[in-house]
């Protein structure tokens, strides 16, 4: 017991100072989650928009500062040329123009005073933001000028639907992609070890090889649980992403995901010699994984044809357990199936790594 | 684990006083008829020997000549297709586990696990074993201290063949495999490690070796064989293998064009001719006879001997004599 404990913690040693073995399982998935979660997760859906004031009235300033006040809205003045080009630089969703004499119009009242508003109609969501933005504030403005209250007005409730939003579907399945890269790296340093000759020079000390194997898988589910901590943590913190399952539940499908992935790894070693082929083959089989198995978008929304492949894919099935316990995601296999999938995956793999590896 | 009791029933009479082992009679390693092939080549091809208690042995012989797959058979790590293997009185084919606490072994190649540390390294191998010497005591003995917190992929060729050396003793092993020890070693790591096997034989521990440096073997080996194509040629002491076949001195001097082996051979003692290395060898039992005729000849010729030195047959001249080769090309 002592040795394979201090063998685990070489191993967890040898692993913090590789640090090609440290991105991949530590930084490669918050890269994800950062990366997506920023893009797709409202986070930060500030617009900016251009304001030229050609009037200088009270009216145009009172203008200015409803548009300012609203929402998730950030004002950039300057001339109505200069906003023009930084619209068409990409720097601005939209411009918006008070021409000269928009005060005087008001004040008179003889017709509706106008404003300009430079929209690119390809960008369809930006207009129609813009659009909504806009006719909002003028409604508001209008209805203030009016001098009565509004007629018809509205109160909103918040209601859970049962489609995750896309934070919520991703922080499980890069859980699930983690514990994949995690478990089939396991080939290279197993063959690295093999080709220095150090499971050789391990054989020939009263170490046995269940030891070994031991510590190996060992020291894996407890970067696991970090990796799962550290995953959790980063979603609940930064993207508000609640994770409601059983932790019981959750880690005992991080183990078993693990597990079924570790055995894969060891079917790689198996077939691998050196170091360099180990580093080919974990990555062939790990971008399909990655890209097939509904890590990034639900696998219904694939063709046929790619859906049949993400059915025997082991990872489909791990993320899709890890989705259904820990933020309620909607179910493509049941989870009792989930579970048996990945338990005859990892038999099979056991099976064939038992017979074709080689320890010299 | 395996019993490493070295005072256990049924193990014989091995008993440790202090750190000197008492010794028993009867070899720690008898080999009879051990062959090994690797498809078409016979690797390892009928081999016998003993190695008794106390002893430091050689297997002497070019790279590729089976001393490393015979060591690996002994220490349990490869199976041979053939023959009987006792080490220290145990079946290493049939039970090499009952051997691997007792046993301590340098592989050719070091085997270090790169990212740790030299004493990272000693107290995880010290852990698989029950009982053995601290760590502080293997760095001090190979000369280790200022690479202790050093990762072994940052060591030199000779500081990991040192560790290796250090692994090997971790716990404190009657018998001990060293393949190749002082290879890529300094001259100065390499008499280090010379004392240290002295050391190893002085408290009662047996050691077996192979090289391909025949200083190395003359100086530590108190039995050594020749092998060469799977085979021992021959073994014995030192003294043995060179008085087997040499009782003449060798003369030695740059081969001089014109003067034929058949013309030297006739010089007076002369037994034998031999070429090394561009060198010409007689081996002769009057060497001021020899010397004579030899700068007459190179007088006659217009020449003069260039490094003319006169010396005892070595092992190098038995391996040059037994296999028609140097040992070292």
């Amino acid at each position: 017991m002592r040795a394979l404990l201090r063998l685990t913690v070489a191993n967890i040693k040898s692993f913090t100072r590789d640090r090609a073995a440290l991105f991949w399982t530590l930084a490669f998935p918050l890269i994800f989650i950062f990366l997506f979660g920023s893009i797709f997760s409202g986070g930060n859906n500030d617009r900016t928009i251009g304001f030229a004031d050609l009037d200088k009235s009270t009216h145009s300033a009172e203008l200015r500062t409803a548009f300012a006040s609203q929402p998730n809205v950030k004002l950039v003045e300057a001339s109505e040329d200069d906003l023009v080009a930084q619209m068409r630089d990409g720097k601005l969703s939209a411009v918006l123009v008070v021409p000269a004499g928009f005060g005087a119009t008001v004040d008179t009242k003889t017709a509706p005073a106008t404003i300009k508003v430079y929209t690119d109609p390809a960008q369809t969501a930006a207009q129609g933001a813009t659009f909504q933005l806009v006719g909002g504030v003028l409604g508001a403005v209008n209805q203030a000028a009016s001098g009565r209250p509004p007629a018809v007005t509205f109160t909103n409730q918040a209601v859970q639907t049962q489609d995750l939003s896309f934070i919520s579907y991703l922080v499980p399945s890069i859980l699930g992609m983690s514990l994949m890269q995690l478990g089939i790296f396991s080939a290279i340093p197993l063959v690295a070890d093999r080709q220095k000759h150090i499971l050789k020079r391990l054989q020939a000390t009263p170490l046995r090889r269940w030891q070994l194997v031991g510590s190996n898988v060992l020291m894996r589910l407890i970067i696991a649980v970090v990796q799962t901590v550290i995953i959790v943590g980063v979603g609940a913190t930064f993207f508000h992403v609640e994770v409601s399952g059983n932790w019981l539940t959750i880690g005992l499908l991080v183990v078993l995901g693990s597990l079924a992935f570790i055995a894969l790894g060891y079917v790689i070693a198996s077939f691998a010699s050196t170091e360099e082929s180990a580093n080919g083959m974990t990555s062939v089989v790990q971008f399909p994984l990655m890209f097939l198995s509904g890590t990034f978008f639900p696998i219904d929304s694939m063709p046929d044809a790619l859906r049949t492949v993400a059915r025997a894919l082991p990872l489909t099935y791990l993320g899709d357990a890890l989705r259904q316990v820990m933020v309620g995601g909607t179910a493509f296999s049941p989870l009792w199936l989930c579970v048996a999938f990945l338990v005859v995956w990892l038999v099979v793999c056991f099976g064939i790594a038992a017979r074709f590896f080689r320890w010299q | 684990m395996t019993p490493t009791s070295q005072q256990g029933p049924g193990r014989g009479t091995i008993a440790r006083m202090s750190s000197q082992i008492q010794t028993a009679a009867g070899p720690v390693i008898r080999v009879r008829d051990l062959r090994k092939s690797y498809g078409q080549l016979h690797a390892v091809d009928g081999v016998s020997f003993e190695v008794e208690r106390g002893e430091v042995f050689g297997l002497l012989g070019p790279n590729g000549a089976g001393k490393t797959t015979t060591v690996e058979v002994l220490e349990g790590l490869r199976k041979p297709d053939s023959g009987e293997v006792s080490v220290l009185g145990v079946d290493a084919v049939r039970s090499p586990d009952q051997l691997k606490a007792r046993i301590g072994v340098s592989l050719q190649t070091a085997a270090l696990y790169p990212k740790l540390t030299v004493v990272e390294v000693l107290d995880l191998f010290r852990s698989f074993y029950p009982s053995g010497r601290p760590t502080s005591e293997l760095v001090e003995l190979m000369d280790l201290g200022e690479k202790r917190t050093t990762r072994t992929q940052d060591l030199s060729g000779g500081q990991r063949q040192r560790l290796s050396v250090a692994l090997a003793l971790v716990n404190d092993p009657e018998l001990v495999f060293l393949d190749e020890p002082t290879t890529g070693m300094d001259p100065a790591a390499r008499r280090m490690l010379w004392d240290v096997v002295l050391g190893l034989k002085s408290s009662g521990r047996s050691v077996l070796l192979t090289t391909h440096y025949m200083e190395e073997a003359e100086i530590l080996c108190d039995r050594l064989a020749i092998m060469d194509h799977g085979r021992i040629l021959e073994s014995g002491t030192v003294d043995e293998l060179v008085s087997r076949r040499f009782h003449e001195r060798a003369v030695r001097f740059d081969a001089i064009d014109g003067l034929g082996d058949a013309r030297m051979a006739g010089f007076p003692g002369v037994a034998s001719v031999k070429h090394e290395n561009g060198a010409v060898l007689l081996f002769t039992r009057d060497v001021p006879g020899t010397i004579g005729a030899v700068l007459a000849a190179s007088d006659g010729l217009g020449v003069e001997p260039v490094s003319l030195a006169v010396r005892r047959a070595t092992l190098e001249d038995v391996f040059l004599d037994l296999t028609g080769r140097a040992l070292r090309d």
